[in-house]
């Protein structure tokens, strides 16, 4: 359970920024009382802000201090300013100490101990609550020694401050809940992967099981060259089952498809489609799909066509591709890499040819490839056909590159494959090898192509098709609907905001032309409002309370204790020496 | 228990009341004021009883079939049909004399087989075969139209995680109490797993069904016809019999629904809770799944758990409110923290609004508040049934008062005030629920002590959960001599012989329910189900209405364009502490704000104008308090209430309700510092947490003494 909370977790405070809490900190150890009641009343204003959840240590230090305030103002007897100090003692340590408590009490002074605060303040707290009243001396001591506490070990350290050497042995965490709950979340996004994942292998499955079945109806009828039918009511029932998960579970059913037995077949499948599954007889170079093996997957990968979903799997081959797959792998994975390649083919958008193929094309409207990036990643994946599929992609590119950089480009990986194939053993290949050629090329092609902009060499992580849409977030009110409101709203004090303000730039506790200053929201001039009568709308209202005093009291600044300016504040930050 | 269901009361006492019910309102109102200004004092000891209401007025409603059915425009999405205005098939108002005799028999009927149903199903055994039977949903989906019907035969029960919006096409189906017929309204149904799972049960067709079996089914037939674009599917139509239900389900897609999937955090708010992934509950059915619906099986789906005492107690309210009672029913439902009180309150909602046009409901639990933001108590008169958590269905209530606190605890006396002025708005024709506090024990007990004598309650339900109860039973007999925290028994009970006939007037009938759900008493630690969690869902669901109607990107709340009013003009006050007022914007700035209307003016001179003491007035929502121009003297408030009614307010009260964090930390767009949101706080420095009660924190003497 002891996870440490280092990370960039965000906590909400009720200090709007470091600054106030440092300008809190200043003043409230600065020993000057105007000073520290100054503090004292930004303090109260946390509490309300931070409700249950005010940390130990703040709500401790503001008694303690609250009680120097009063002492220092020499208008309370002895025997009042004991009961003060007391009772802020007493509950400093019990508070401090509660975190330290397990299911069964132990000792005060022990625990105490255990966070370097000495015995005889333990047992200051002792005779408070149980023995004689100890004498103001000794609780004026006790209350410097644990502001002093509180100084070094809250406050210094709080906010970034130096955390140098850590003598404290056990941390607060932040809250059991809220682990526990981060935990849970994690727990039900794993098992609702792993649900997914198994839901997607099922029905890949059936859908299988379902094509074999066509395919031996049709082998029976007349050799498989006949017709593929079309899909069946089962079929179409598994299809549109399989195309729910395109929008939500998206990456689990690719990362389905390229696990052996789907795109890629197994031996057996192959033997069971009439394939002859022999490696031999493959052209790992010019490497091309089996066609009855694409008419199995076709209805499939027909139901699926999308372009962010073929260049999500796009994406896949090509990363499955860069992990050096086995032979067999290799073939079906360049094979279908090809295959897209070729249904997207400028030069397949030929008539005759498009009436030929129509029926064997996974899609039919060109997609728009990230082409700079399909290359990088065709060349991080270096494989015996990757100079083919390079003369594919290259052939196919909206904005061709000129046609040495194409020559260049296709002779060194050309090089580079041949190499690579020679070798026996695929894993000694130097895998800083590619991307140095490739960064080469890259400047290279940059140079070129000047219109292209930057692209990216990070290889295989899925990327967006089109950047993010610029939405604009700022809420757009019409000239009506302003209108209305301010309609609506016409004689009473509020309006609509129309000042030309980018809100969206602005986060909630901030408005144009607020300044860094922690006193910034200092009010100097208020008044006071007492409520008369308690109820709206009825009038014939008894009432509750009898005493009832003026509504408004104006009051000027200076009324209820000293109460500082801005040019006074900066004006005894400059002059003061605090420490 | 005997019940008398088959009272039928007379024709021509439904016409009289038919008759005096518009004027009757009015009279009755001024009446019930006055009556408050001299009930009102209640502050002092002796023991004064907030009106009695005098006579019932009660709606007489008829259960529509066929002269209702209202043609549901075909292809019309999800957030049209929202806008448009509800007409509640049930609580309809166009009501004949003729039909009121009809009406109370049927309704007995009902309350009779709320009886009768749970305890077959109880008793039944079911076999696995069965089982598996029942858990074939026979849907399709039709892609243009993006929507699915489902068939199911009578009796069949669909009890799933996720939301949808439902149509009842064909014959009737029930959920949590509420019966949904054909040709009624689309009503959106949401189970989140941070509750007890929705299930929808199938009624079949209406028994006295003047047609034959087969001119049924042909009817059927020809209503699952109408609703695809293509041909649907043979399976399907094989599924259909004259007693089958067919009902059309819509994915739901409104700005709550946008907004809370757009936090990653809450990203499976609509899923299924780790316990039913475990025990792989899911019931895997694409078609479902394709409008947002997960049926559940095996024990999680065992939906709503009533116990005998739990269906009893519905069926004698029910009663109740068909005239058993020679008052409207005042029904005060308590009991411990997460004894089941909130599911109870809405399926006696959803029962009574199959027989009334609407109930009132009193909220007096400020912690999980059924219509409004947490800290909030309210006044609302329900007119639609509640088919969802509290956070699904947040709407502005006839009345409220922010308190500010999420427990009463810091000032209980403001808390009962709040609640006597808001029960002054109880108009007395519908039947009245009351909804306490799950705070039983001491003080929170003599709170209970009180509410049942101010607001006169006729019956009190009292759920309690295991072997030992968890307070005393709220007996009328222990009513006579307990001491609430403001009233007293009426006479020292040292005294003897009172008049008996004016005991018996004031008494009311207690219901004990046991509750005997897995669970009950113990509160969620599940995912969404702590109750911390679920007042930032409230929180979060009431600043959706900020977001337009229409689908698109979800703008976070700093986007807004706000409005703004000067310093001087409304009233600023915290409810929960003592803050210095130079510091009080500190407190105000990027926190929630209750919108309140003080009926004095609100004048300063310049800076903000800090309230002496917390003010109980009518508070009319919440805003964010976004920023404070101090060169200008103005705040900048966003806030769902609209402009009509924001006029008004002139008093800001702050209370611990705050913004759930997320709204602070992810603020998307910004560049810089974010105010209030560090990543530097460190909880390895101590005192850094705040105050931790250990509750069962042990002595070490007690543990030597139990071994």
């Amino acid at each position: 359970m002891k996870k440490k909370t280092v990370g960039k977790t965000r906590h909400v405070v009720a200090w709007m920024n470091k600054a106030e809490y440092e300008h809190v900190q200043e003043y409230l150890f600065s020993k000057e009382p105007a000073l520290q009641k100054h503090a004292l009343q930004r303090i109260s204003a946390w509490k309300a802000r931070f409700g249950q959840s005010t940390p130990v240590a703040v709500d401790s230090t503001a008694d303690l201090v609250r009680c120097q305030v009063l002492d220092s103002a020499g208008q309370l007897e002895t025997n009042d300013l004991v009961m003060l100090y007391g009772m802020a003692l007493v509950r400093f340590v019990n508070l401090i100490t509660e975190r330290q408590q397990k299911s069964v009490a132990r000792p005060l002074r022990r625990l105490a101990g255990k966070i370097n605060i000495p015995e005889w303040v333990v047992n200051l707290r002792h005779d408070l609550t149980h023995r004689r009243l100890p004498s103001l001396k000794w609780c004026r001591k006790g209350c410097g020694f644990v502001l002093d506490w509180l100084h070094q070990q809250y406050w210094s350290r709080q906010m970034g401050s130096q955390l140098t050497e850590d003598w404290n042995s056990s941390s607060e965490e932040e809250d059991e809940e809220e682990f526990a709950k981060r935990h849970e979340e994690e727990l039900l996004r794993r098992q609702k992967e792993i649900e997914a994942h198994k839901k997607v292998r099922e029905l890949l499955i059936s859908y299988e099981r379902e094509q074999f079945q066509t395919y031996e109806e049709l082998a029976k009828q007349g050799g498989q060259r006949g017709v593929w039918p079309d899909a069946s009511a089962d079929l179409s029932w598994i299809l549109t089952q399989i195309t729910l998960f395109t929008t939500e579970a998206r990456d689990i059913l690719v990362d389905v498809l390229m696990q052996d037995g789907f795109l890629i077949p197994t031996a057996e499948q192959l033997e069971s489609l009439d394939i002859d599954p022999s490696e031999d007889s493959v052209d790992m170079f010019a490497p091309c799909l089996p066609r009855v093996f694409l008419h199995f997957w076709l209805p499939c990968l027909k139901a699926l066509n999308t372009p962010i979903f073929i260049n999500l799997i796009l994406d896949k081959l090509f990363a499955e591709l860069s992990n050096e797959p086995s032979r067999h792998r290799t073939y079906y994975i360049t094979s279908w890499i090809s295959e897209i390649l070729l249904c997207n083919s400028k030069s397949e958008l030929k008539a005759h040819k498009r009436l030929k193929l129509s029926k064997e094309r996974i899609f039919m409207n060109r997609i728009q490839f990230p082409w700079q990036n399909l290359i990088s990643t065709c060349v991080n994946a270096p494989c015996p056909a990757t100079p083919f599929l390079l003369r594919q992609i290259l052939s196919d590119m909206d904005k061709p590159l000129p046609h040495d950089a194409q020559q260049n480009l296709l002779r060194l990986c050309s090089i580079y494959t041949q190499g690579y194939h020679e070798y026996s053993s695929p894993g000694a290949s130097d895998p800083a090898q590619p991307v140095y050629t490739l960064q080469n090329l890259q400047d290279r092609l940059k140079s070129n192509t000047s219109q292209n902009r930057d692209s990216h060499s990070s290889n295989h992580a899925p990327r967006p098709m089109q950047a993010p849409p610029t939405e604009d977030l700022q809420e757009k009110l019409s000239a009506e609907t302003t209108q209305e409101r301010n309609f609506a709203l016409r004689g009473s004090a509020w309006s609509v905001c129309t000042d030309k303000v980018p809100w969206k730039q602005y986060p909630l506790g901030k408005v144009p032309g607020q300044p860094e200053d922690p006193s910034c929201l200092m009010v100097e001039c208020y008044s006071t409002f007492t409520v008369f009568d308690q109820q709206v709308e009825l009038d014939q209202l008894p009432q509750h309370h009898g005493n009832r005093s003026v509504p408004l009291q104006s009051r000027a600044s200076g009324a209820d204790g000293p109460l500082w300016t801005h040019s006074d504040l900066s004006k005894l930050k400059a002059g003061l020496q605090l420490f | 228990m005997t019940m008398k269901v088959h009272k039928v009361s007379s024709q021509s006492q439904h016409e009289q009341r038919h008759a005096t019910k518009r004027h009757g309102k009015n009279k009755w109102r001024k009446k019930t004021h006055s009556l408050d200004s001299t009930l009102l004092n209640t502050s002092t000891g002796t023991a004064k009883l907030e009106k009695p209401i005098p006579k019932r007025e009660k709606t007489t409603l008829k259960r529509l079939k066929k002269l209702y059915t209202k043609p549901i425009p075909e292809n019309c999405c999800a957030e049209q049909r929202k806008v448009k205005a509800h007409v509640h098939t049930n609580g309809g108002t166009e009501l004949n004399g003729s039909s009121s005799l009809v009406d109370s028999q049927e309704w007995s009927e009902y309350a009779n087989s709320v009886l009768r149903n749970g305890m077959e199903s109880s008793t039944s055994p079911k076999t696995d075969q069965m089982e598996e039977d029942g858990l074939q949903f026979h849907a399709q989906f039709d892609k243009t139209r993006n929507n699915a019907v489902l068939v199911m035969k009578q009796g069949q029960v669909l009890c799933f995680r996720g939301k949808c919006l439902l149509t009842c096409l064909y014959g009737h189906v029930e959920v949590l109490g509420f019966t949904i017929e054909e040709g009624q309204q689309p009503y959106p149904l949401f189970s989140p797993p941070s509750h007890c799972p929705l299930t929808i049960t199938a009624l079949g067709n209406n028994p006295p069904s003047s047609k034959n079996k087969k001119e049924g089914l042909l009817e059927a037939k020809a209503v699952v016809h109408k609703y695809f674009s293509s041909e649907p599917s043979k399976k399907l139509m094989s599924e259909l019999d004259s007693d089958s239900c067919v009902v059309l389900l819509e994915p739901l897609n409104t700005p709550l629904t946008r907004v809370l999937t757009s936090f990653s955090e809450l990203s499976e708010i609509f899923g299924l809770n780790s316990k039913e992934l475990k025990s792989q509950a899911a019931v895997y059915n694409p078609v479902l799944s394709a409008v947002g619906v997960t049926a559940l099986r095996g024990p999680c789906a065992q939906g709503l758990v009533m116990s005998r005492s739990y269906r009893e107690a519905i069926s004698r309210l029910l009663s109740a409110w068909a005239g058993e009672f020679d008052r409207c029913p005042i029904i005060l439902v308590c009991g411990g923290k997460s004894s089941g009180k909130s599911t109870f309150n809405r399926h006696l909602i959803n029962s009574l609004l199959n027989h009334t046009a609407g109930v009132e409901y009193l909220e007096c639990d400020l912690g999980q508040t059924e219509f409004t933001p947490p800290g909030c108590l309210s006044l609302s008169t329900v007119t639609e049934p509640l088919l969802g958590p509290p956070f699904t269905h947040l709407r502005d209530p006839e009345h409220m008062v922010y308190y500010g606190q999420a427990d009463c605890q810091a000032d209980i006396d403001r808390y009962l005030e709040s609640l006597k002025s808001l029960w002054r708005h109880v108009n007395g024709e519908s039947p009245v629920i009351i909804n306490t506090m799950g705070w039983i024990r001491g003080h929170g007990f003599q709170i209970l002590v009180d509410l049942i004598r101010l607001f006169s309650v006729t019956h009190v339900v009292q759920l309690s959960y295991g072997n030992a109860p968890q307070c005393q039973h709220l007996t009328p007999d222990f009513l006579r001599t307990a001491h609430g925290w403001q009233t007293h028994p009426l006479t020292p009970p040292t005294l003897t012989e009172e008049p008996v006939s004016h005991l018996s007037t004031r008494s009311h009938v207690l219901l004990s329910v046991q509750s005997e759900f897995e669970g009950a008493g113990t509160s969620g630690v599940m995912q969404h189900q702590r109750s911390n969690e679920l007042r930032d869902l409230a929180l979060l669901s009431y600043f959706s209405k900020l977001q337009s109607p229409e689908p698109g990107p979800v703008l976070p709340l700093h986007c807004f364009t706000p409005y703004q009013v000067p310093l001087s003009a409304v009233a600023i006050g915290v409810t929960h502490c003592e803050v210095a007022p130079t510091n009080i914007l500190y407190v105000a700035n990027a926190s929630v704000v209750g919108l309140c209307c003080l009926s004095e003016k609100v004048v300063g001179r310049e800076g903000p104008v800090v309230l002496s003491q917390t003010p109980i007035c009518q508070c009319v929502g919440l805003g964010v308090l976004r920023g404070v121009d101090m060169a200008r003297g103005l705040y900048f408030l966003v806030s769902p209430v609209s402009p009509s009614v924001l006029r008004h307010v002139n008093c800001l009260l702050l209370g611990e309700i705050t913004l759930p964090k997320i709204l602070l930390t992810k603020q998307d767009g910004i560049e810089g510092d974010l105010p209030y949101v560090t990543t530097d706080y460190s909880f390895e420095v101590q005192g850094a947490g705040k105050l931790h009660i250990y509750k069962g924190l042990t002595r070490p003497g007690f543990i030597k003494s139990n071994n």
